[in-house]
């Protein structure tokens, strides 16, 4: 089935004129006519999980902001940071009137008058098409006040962010926008009650909001029955790494995982195996290729004790080591760590620390353990979910490839000529009284 | 707007059934019953929790994730856990995350001893570390200004100093540069944190990283005692707690008083105490002998002034500053009045106000609290600048306008460093105050010519009427805080009668939280008026039994040889007050000119005959009356220095002298006789005035308050129009947060001593022919000051101000009191 | 055993080690009548903060505008920016670090940047980046930097040659590149990402 990628790549569709050739702002029309209440009703009803990497209903979300009258927000987040994902650059860059649609139709739902969409800043070309898309729309009265003849007006604005991973965290986004530094909120409050310029808030991501027009012009009866319970609607698979076509494909969730990444993406290179991969961006934990045979959908994975997060998988092959895979991880988030809080800040540098001396063999199989509780006091402890992207799929890593990892802290010992490994001492909980000799007092 | 209901809540607390606020956060109820929630980056003075440091972190049933406690609010029946396993890990592991970067120095740092890392260490951390890479290290300390110095090693990214940066003081100077584990407390490219509430953040440091550098290295916490007391720098008179070793006052700290000070200090306050130990100060008596002041004996000193004072007798006038507490006022208007039979006496620089506005102005219905500028629906700024006048009123009213929602409106002449905030700033020609309120009431009673008032007070006449709109709309609860200079001048009366006017118009009295709050000039100015300093008041705003001269008569006096004596008390005319020509007439002239001062100012070296030491405000002993009418005990925390004597001593003696009965032997006695002289300060007593003041409003007594005769509204007499300038420029003035003697002696202040600046508008500037930096020539009739172009953008064209009581070429030299019109050329 | 390696991270930053210089004045809001700004850039600026309700959610555009005025966010472009906006100039530097595009340490105006990392590096990003580093050495115009995922993991390994994105790479690609940029030419036309289909419609034909 394909709803946000039929078409994706006839010449001109990021036109107004040709997206309404295929019957484009229709269910705009059909939207606007029909009652708030109902318009989340259906949304509810259709089920549709959020795509960014929560996975939470939209149309909950949505009915989550207050019924009161005062200016009210959506914001949809375009600052698709997530290592692996690239779904929404492409729905932006070929179909941008599918988002602003989409869009019109959310904030009818949450009765927001004013929209924003923050791309990150990288994306200045689709940001160019985006705005132009935009004037199009606006042109043709589906922004501005009282579009079509309805009482529901809307601003939109195109926001380029300036590159920071960060500001995909939905908080952190609106404080960007508000034009500040992009540091996660405390929450609650939530977004749906004091979000942007603290005024209630609905955010969501580009897929989410590009399948609003499918679900109001299919009903939300025949939406759901796409895909499987709990994952209805089809779904933007990201796959890259150690594949050989490596791209976006729309599926329909529930297939197999080894039909996407060997089916579609057509496995790793010839002469190697899937060694493990990402099943929902660099922040889920690893699975590996005894997971391949699970169906692809938002319980099978969070049941294998991952998550299909934004839907972009990762695969590397058994040619890469996974201490590269976890060094090259632990960096990323802690150069993207913003620094608001203490166990994201000081625990994603001092994984990467302890990372590079395991890859310059300087570690001891000790170091694993400390690492290991270090990631278990950065899970949970902050005050948004980037610790715990790094700290989960390092510690999915430690649980899957212990055995690696120490032998590759032996083998860079003898590469690098480092001599006898000192000997091993048991490992204390933070806390515990004995010291050894890499105890220093606090 | 109403107040926060306080409603108590029971919740369980570690299986203890506690009470406490509904909707305070965890952190501050677990602190009524003795539970500590170990916290870093919390503090209750900075606003909103972040829950950045991750340390506070509890259970609380029913929520599976840990909560951190101080942005938790209580609810009814809540159950909290701060001592379960899952906790105390969570507190080792963020103790753990701290110290990977953080220095182990404590042995040789500032904060050792009182600092919240080490003690949370201590308390809750895991006593081990398992971080065995390298520790960074970092230049250290380096600068931050000539303050403060930061150690970057020590910082644990708590956000507190930028926090009161951005969201307190507002000044937004100091920033978080970088991001992550790179982040750094910095500034923009270099530029040193200069702002007048700079070093709250000193205090605010939960480690060693931000030290003061006047105190880095003075002493250790166990070598120091705290004693609490008022700072009597300004009117605001924050609440301080003086860090005391072997008789020096080496710190200055914050003493929380939400219903003074908010708990924050301006670095005047903060750092002036060095004034107390300098070689600058007098510390013993001084008198002319052959044209020199030379330090003599006390029996010498009052020897003098007392046959000096006696031989002039009735021809003696008195003026007296802001420092002077309610003891020392009362002491000295019986001497005059009393003693020398004389009713020459003031503490108001710009002349006298007719007694019935005195009473009517103080009337406790019409009195506005500090607490009053946070919970308003609208604060009026009115011919005051509260950074310069009194700082700490100037965060006062940005809390107020952040968190609250209050609409801000400032009326001045001169830009304020409020604009920014307020929803209408209005300007109007300086001097012309009388003018703009008279405007201002034309267009809240519909009646009267709102555009000819508004063009006598060269102001945009549609902006008046927005302001009557904006202050009549707001809500029931409007503040006015409105500086004296208002009320100074021969048409004052005329003022403080159109500003009453306004008051009945928006019905200020019969709101709680409305009123008006007047910032004096000098700090204890309040006081002294209901002291009995006044030339046409006694004590308690009572008949003065003869009515003397007031500020500029008694100058005039002095000059014309009908006055031949002049007491000043802690006051310097000359560099004071507006007219420094009369002045110094006035005390050349003068045979006996007797002065208390901390410090020899130019009229003083110029003109005194025998100068008593003042006391430090930290040696003092006696009570203030806040602008709100709060009596505020001054404790002595140190001996006097050596060769000083209590002033109210020296008062007394001189009383004696005179021929008084003098039977008081120590200040609480004075303090009584001063109660039984000021009927509605009859209920009050130093113990219930105790460590936090009292309004005498909230007494029963407050209902003695002699009430006014004549009431609002009243009938007004056409303002005079201001100066139209014709190609010269109107001459404004204003008084610098850091102006005085302390800030000059203080050898941490003496950077910020300012200098004179010729403010410009651009228009003016290019049609003059000058630029910025250039050095021009103000001049008024012969007279010149001679400085630098400072170009503002909002200046209002045909407007020139000069600072007051600078260094040198200060603005007195061409001023008198009156509007006046200036021409400025290139020099 | 051999030396444990040095923390690689803070005193190498700038700004960590620095003191201020008692020789400025205070970083205060900018006076107008003091600071003088090209009137196409107050003009921009002002036009983006007309777009939104608070202004300050102009900062970000705002200091995009400067750098692109200035080459880079020095002290000056933030001055002005500071001025036009009414904020300080430390405001909009805590803004401008945060972000990896606003360039507050002196730079090259073209802005090239390799992705390197997971996707790209399994694919031989690292290679890129050390092949485009050594193809711009000589040039100080060129701001090469690696850069952490820049959305575009069909064409790995990729870079953003001043917003056009570009992959799949190899080595050999990058002097072509920096040719094409110095030249002032469309880079690489036949390896754009934007002029590609999608995986999904390849997938769609072939079966």
């Amino acid at each position: 089935m394909e709803l946000l990628y039929k078409n994706i790549d006839e010449p001109g569709l990021n036109t107004i004129a040709v997206y309404e050739s295929h019957g484009g702002y229709q269910s705009l029309r059909k939207a606007l006519a029909m009652d708030r209440a109902d318009l989340i009703q259906e949304l509810e009803s259709s089920e549709l999980r959020g795509r960014g990497g929560a996975g939470f209903s939209m149309g909950k979300k949505a009915s989550f902001l207050p019924k009161d009258k005062m200016d009210k927000y959506l914001v949809c987040n375009a600052d698709e940071s997530e290592p692996g994902t690239f779904k929404d650059r492409e729905l932006m860059q070929k179909n941008p009137h599918q988002l602003i649609e989409g869009l019109i139709i959310g904030a009818h739902a949450a009765s927001a008058n004013c929209a924003f969409i923050y791309i990150r800043g990288e994306y200045d070309y689709v940001a160019d098409i985006l705005d132009a898309a935009v004037a199009e729309a606006r042109a043709a009265g589906y922004l501005g006040d009282n579009i079509l003849g309805t009482d529901q007006s809307l601003s939109l604005v195109v926001h380029r962010g300036a590159g920071a991973y960060i500001c995909g965290e939905e908080t952190a986004l609106l404080d960007s926008l508000e034009g500040k530094r992009g540091n996660p909120r405390l929450k609650p409050p939530f977004p749906a009650n004091q979000g942007l310029y603290q005024g209630p808030t609905l955010i969501n991501n580009v897929e989410t909001l590009s399948n609003l027009s499918h679900i109001v012009r299919m009903g939300a009866k025949a939406w759901s029955e796409l895909g499987v319970k709990n994952s209805s609607g089809t779904k933007v698979v990201s796959i890259s790494g150690n594949v050989q076509r490596p791209g976006n494909y729309e599926i329909e969730l529930g297939i197999k995982s080894r039909d996407l990444i060997y089916g579609l993406a057509g496995g790793p290179p010839d002469g190697r195996e899937v060694k493990f991969w990402f099943p929902g961006g660099s922040s889920a934990p690893i699975l590996t290729a005894e997971h391949l045979d699970l169906p692809y959908d938002f319980d099978s994975m969070a049941g294998a004790g991952s998550m299909l997060g934004s839907g972009a998988i990762i695969v590397i092959d058994d040619s890469v080591p996974v201490v590269d895979v976890a060094l090259k991880l632990a960096t990323f988030y802690r150069n993207e760590s913003c620094g608001k809080c203490t166990p994201c800040r000081e625990g994603t540098n001092w994984t990467v620390h302890m990372l590079e001396r395991i890859d310059s063999g300087e570690a001891t199989p000790m170091d694993l353990d400390i690492m290991a509780s270090v990631q278990e006091h950065i899970t949970d402890h902050c005050l948004c979910v980037l610790g715990d992207s790094m700290a989960m799929p390092i510690s999915s890593m430690i649980k899957y490839f212990r055995p690696e990892f120490e032998s590759h802290i032996e083998a860079a010992r003898h590469r690098n000529d480092l001599g006898a490994p000192p000997s091993p001492h048991p490992v204390e909980a933070v806390g515990s009284a004995a010291a050894g000799p890499y105890t220093s007092v606090a | 707007m109403p107040r926060p209901e306080q409603k108590m809540v029971t919740f369980t607390l570690d299986g203890r059934e506690v009470s406490a606020i509904e909707n305070s956060m965890l952190v501050d109820g677990a602190k009524c019953v003795d539970v500590e929630i170990p916290v870093f980056c919390y503090d209750a003075k900075l606003g909103q929790p972040v829950g950045a440091c991750r340390m506070c972190l509890v259970e609380v049933e029913g929520i599976n994730k840990l909560q951190t406690a101080c942005s938790t609010p209580i609810r009814e029946g809540m159950v909290v856990n701060t001592e379960s396993d899952r906790v105390k890990e969570s507190q080792r592991a963020v103790v753990e995350f701290l110290l990977i970067n953080h220095p182990l120095d404590c042995p040789v740092c500032d904060k050792g001893g009182e600092c919240p890392l080490q003690d949370i260490t201590f308390g809750w951390g895991g006593g081990t570390s398992r971080f065995i890479e390298p520790k960074r290290h970092f230049q250290k300390p380096l600068a931050l200004s000539p303050l403060i110095a930061i150690d970057r090693e020590r910082c644990i990214l708590c956000y507190r100093c930028v926090r009161f940066s951005q969201e307190v003081s507002e000044d937004y100077q100091l920033i978080l540069s970088e991001r992550g584990a790179h982040s750094f407390v910095s500034t923009f490219d270099g530029h040193p944190y200069v702002a007048p509430f700079s070093a709250n953040i000193v205090e605010l440091c939960p480690v060693g990283a931000l030290t003061s550098q006047a105190y880095r290295f003075r002493a250790r916490p166990w070598d120091v005692e705290g004693s609490g007391s008022i700072c009597t720098l300004c009117p605001a008179q924050c609440n301080v707690t003086l860090t005391v070793r072997d008789e020096r006052v080496l710190r200055v700290l914050g003493r929380d008083h939400d219903e003074v000070d908010d708990g924050w200090l301006c670095d005047k306050g903060r750092f002036a105490y060095q004034a107390m130990h300098v070689g600058e100060r007098i510390t013993e008596p001084l008198l002319r002998d052959g044209g020199e002041l030379r330090p003599v004996s006390w029996e010498r000193a009052l020897q003098s002034a007392i046959s000096g004072l006696t031989k002039a007798a009735g021809r003696t006038g008195a003026v007296v500053g802001g420092e002077t507490t309610n003891e020392e006022a009362f002491l000295l208007q019986r001497l005059m009045r009393e003693g020398l039979d004389s009713p020459d006496l003031d503490s108001r620089p710009g002349g006298a106000l007719a007694l019935d506005l005195h009473r009517a102005l103080a009337d406790p219905a019409l009195s506005a609290t500090v607490v009053d500028i946070e919970f308003a629906h609208a604060v009026l700024v009115l011919d005051c600048e509260p950074v310069d006048d009194a700082p700490i009123l100037d965060l006062r009213i940005r809390k107020g306008v952040r968190r609250k929602g209050v609409k801000l409106a400032v009326a001045s002449s001169r830009p304020s460093s409020l604009d920014a905030n307020a929803t209408l700033s209005l300007r109007f020609a300086p001097g012309a105050g009388e003018a703009l309120v008279a405007a201002l009431d034309a267009a809240l009673s519909g009646t009267g010519d709102v555009d000819g008032l508004a063009a006598s007070a060269g102001a945009d006449v549609d902006q008046v009427r927005e302001l009557a709109a904006l202050l009549s709309e707001a809500g029931e609860d409007v503040v006015v805080l409105w500086g004296e200079r208002l009320a100074h001048g021969p048409r004052g009366d005329h003022a403080v009668r159109g500003l009453l006017n306004v008051a009945s118009r928006l019905k200020l009295a019969s709101a709680d939280g409305a009123g008006l709050l007047e910032i004096p000039s000098g700090a204890n100015g309040r006081g002294l008026r209901e002291s009995g300093l006044l030339s046409n008041a006694g004590p308690g705003l009572g008949e003065p039994g003869r009515e003397g001269r007031d500020t500029p008569a008694i100058g005039a006096a002095l000059a014309a040889g009908d006055l031949t004596a002049v007491y000043l008390m802690h006051c310097d005319p000359v560099r004071d007050f507006q007219d420094r020509g009369l002045w110094n007439r006035a005390l050349s002239k003068a045979t006996t000119v007797v002065a208390h001062a901390g410090y020899l100012t130019e009229g003083l070296i110029e003109h005194a005959t025998v100068i008593f030491p003042a006391e430090a405000y930290a040696e003092k002993e006696g009570t203030f009356t806040h602008p709100d009418g709060r009596i505020q005990r001054l404790r002595p925390a140190i001996s006097h220095a050596r060769g000083v004597r209590p002033e109210w001593q020296v008062l007394a003696t001189i009383c004696k002298a005179a021929g008084l009965e003098m039977t008081f032997h120590t200040v609480p006695m004075v303090f009584r006789a001063l109660v039984d002289a000021v009927p509605f300060y009859a209920d009050l007593t130093l113990d219930e005035i105790g460590g936090r003041g009292m309004r005498w409003q909230q007494t029963a007594a407050a209902a003695n308050l002699p009430t006014a005769s004549d009431r609002a509204p009243y009938q007004l007499t056409a303002p005079p129009a201001a100066l139209t300038p014709n190609g010269s420029l109107r001459l404004g003035t204003y008084r610098s947060i850091w102006a005085g003697s302390e800030v000059a002696v203080s050898p941490a202040l003496k950077f910020l001593i300012p200098h004179q600046q010729v403010e410009l508008s651009p228009d003016d500037a290019k049609r003059i022919g000058v630029g910025h930096g250039d050095r021009v020539e103000v001049t008024y009739d012969g007279a010149a000051v001679n400085a630098q172009v400072t170009l503002r953008a909002a200046v209002p064209t045909g407007t020139v101000f000069l600072a007051e009581a600078t260094d040198s070429q200060p603005a007195n030299l061409l001023t008198n009191g009156e509007p006046r019109l200036v021409e400025v050329r290139p020099a | 055993m051999t030396e444990v390696r040095r923390f690689t991270h803070g005193s190498r930053i700038p700004g960590w080690d620095d003191a201020v210089d008692f020789s400025k004045d205070p970083a205060v809001v900018p006076d107008a009548a003091t600071t003088p700004v090209p009137e196409h850039l107050r003009a921009e600026i002002e036009e983006y903060m007309a777009r939104y309700p608070d202004f300050r959610s102009a900062s970000i555009p705002a200091l995009r505008a400067a750098q692109r005025e200035h080459g880079w966010c020095s002290p000056l472009a933030i001055e002005q920016t500071a001025c036009v906006m009414g904020l300080t100039p430390g405001y909009l530097t805590a803004v401008g670090t945060f972000y990896d595009m606003i360039e507050t340490q002196p730079s090259g105006r073209q802005a090239i940047y390799v992705c390197t990392n997971i996707s790209c590096s399994l694919r031989g990003g690292d290679a890129i980046y050390s092949a485009m580093l050594e193809a711009a050495a000589d040039d100080s115009d060129l701001n090469v930097r690696h850069f952490e995922c820049l959305g575009a993991c069909d064409i790995a390994p990729m870079a953003s040659v001043n917003g056009e994105y570009v992959g799949p790479l190899e080595p050999s690609d990058c002097a072509t590149i920096i040719a094409d940029v110095k030249a002032g030419r469309e880079v690489l036309p036949d390896k754009q990402l934007r002029r590609r289909p999608s995986a999904h419609t390849i997938a769609k034909q072939e079966s």
